[in-house]
């Protein structure tokens, strides 16, 4: 789930920080530029885990700032494919489910990868929210928000920013995990234990 | 930026929530002082939860050495260790063909899962409310006879 990855930045450090001392405050600048934020292909980044280097502290002329070359390792969310995770329900409709980590809720499992056979029931009054049960040897095993859910990884999308936006549509999700229920074992764990 | 090296190792999550820790995560109850910021706090509750919470390093360290007769993956053996399966059912999906390579030697493997790695809270959690529903039965039992 979790890999480190080197990344070499160049870094404008604002004259106000100049007071502390200089590993804290590029930690801080890199901490500000990075953490929370999607890197194409190396995933979420997480948290910064250590600085190799720091280089230069050139002032260019005109700048009061300075600015470094750091060199530094970051823990970067990144599932692998076949990677099983346990998540929580966010939203069950009509398309699939919506599962989210707390950290990270872009996951979706999309109707043809749930175990079949199985079958929709959609909510009183909202025909398109409800939840999907799945049938098995004659039981039907609903999938509820009870507990958790474990899913295995299919692929992982970075879609490219959208150049224009219509406000009434959902945020851009820069990483999108696609995940298959597909194979004894996965699903609520209140089905196998 | 430039990517010096995309993949410069894997991380088990026992591996982050112990940096997490290091950093002090668990210590800060108001959650202002320790220097982590609020999207690492949200890492810091999902790993809680899961098995990596009452692992160590050297459990993590005897499982991979135990785990080379089974000839695994190194994505096989990443999995087992981030969700800690009790059950040969749950191997199923971590294990490719399972049934092919291992056949007998899966709840080998089980077992030796379960000895290995600590138990994660909750599973105990529900040994310990069986164990208390019982202590109830008792306690009334007894009042009824006196």
């Amino acid at each position: 789930m979790f890999y480190l990855s080197k990344i070499e930045h160049t870094l404008r450090l604002p004259p106000h920080l100049l007071n502390l001392p200089i590993n804290q405050a590029i930690k801080g600048e890199l901490e500000g530029l990075f953490l929370d934020k999607v890197i194409a292909d190396l995933g979420l980044c997480i948290s910064i885990y250590d600085i190799h280097s720091i280089d230069g502290g050139f002032i260019t002329p005109g700048d009061g700032a300075s600015t470094y070359t750091v060199m530094f390792r970051m823990i970067m969310f990144r599932p692998f494919v076949g990677e099983v995770i346990a998540a929580k329900l966010k939203e069950s409709d009509r398309e699939g489910l919506k599962l989210s980590l707390g950290f990270f809720d872009d996951i979706h499992v999309p109707e043809h990868l749930l175990p079949m056979p199985k079958q929709f029931e959609p909510e009183s009054g909202n025909s398109n929210q409800g939840r999907w049960i799945w049938e098995f040897n004659g039981d039907n095993y609903p999938i509820d928000a009870v507990d958790e859910i474990r899913f295995r990884v299919h692929h992982v999308t970075y879609p490219s920013l959208p150049v224009e936006q219509e406000k009434a549509s959902k945020p851009f999700a820069p990483m999108i995990v696609i995940g298959s229920l597909d194979a004894d074992g996965l699903g609520p764990i209140s089905w196998w234990v | 930026m430039k990517i010096v090296k995309a993949n410069d190792g894997v991380l088990t999550n026992f591996e982050v929530l112990n940096f997490l820790r290091s950093r002090g995560a668990g210590k800060d109850l108001t959650r202002v002082i320790a220097p982590i910021a609020p999207s690492e706090f949200k890492v810091y509750d999902y790993l809680e939860q899961t098995a990596a919470c009452s692992q160590t390093r050297e459990s993590i360290i005897s499982f991979v050495g135990k785990s080379k007769q089974y000839k695994l993956a190194e994505a096989e053996i990443l999995n087992l260790i981030n969700i800690r399966p009790s059950s040969v059912v749950e191997i199923d999906p971590i294990v490719e063909e399972c049934d092919k390579r291992m056949g007998e030697g899966v709840e080998e493997l089980v077992e030796m899962v379960l000895q290995v790695l600590p138990t994660p809270p909750s599973q105990m959690q529900s040994d310990d409310q069986v164990e208390f529903n019982k202590d109830d039965v008792r306690e009334g039992q007894e009042v009824e006879a006196s």
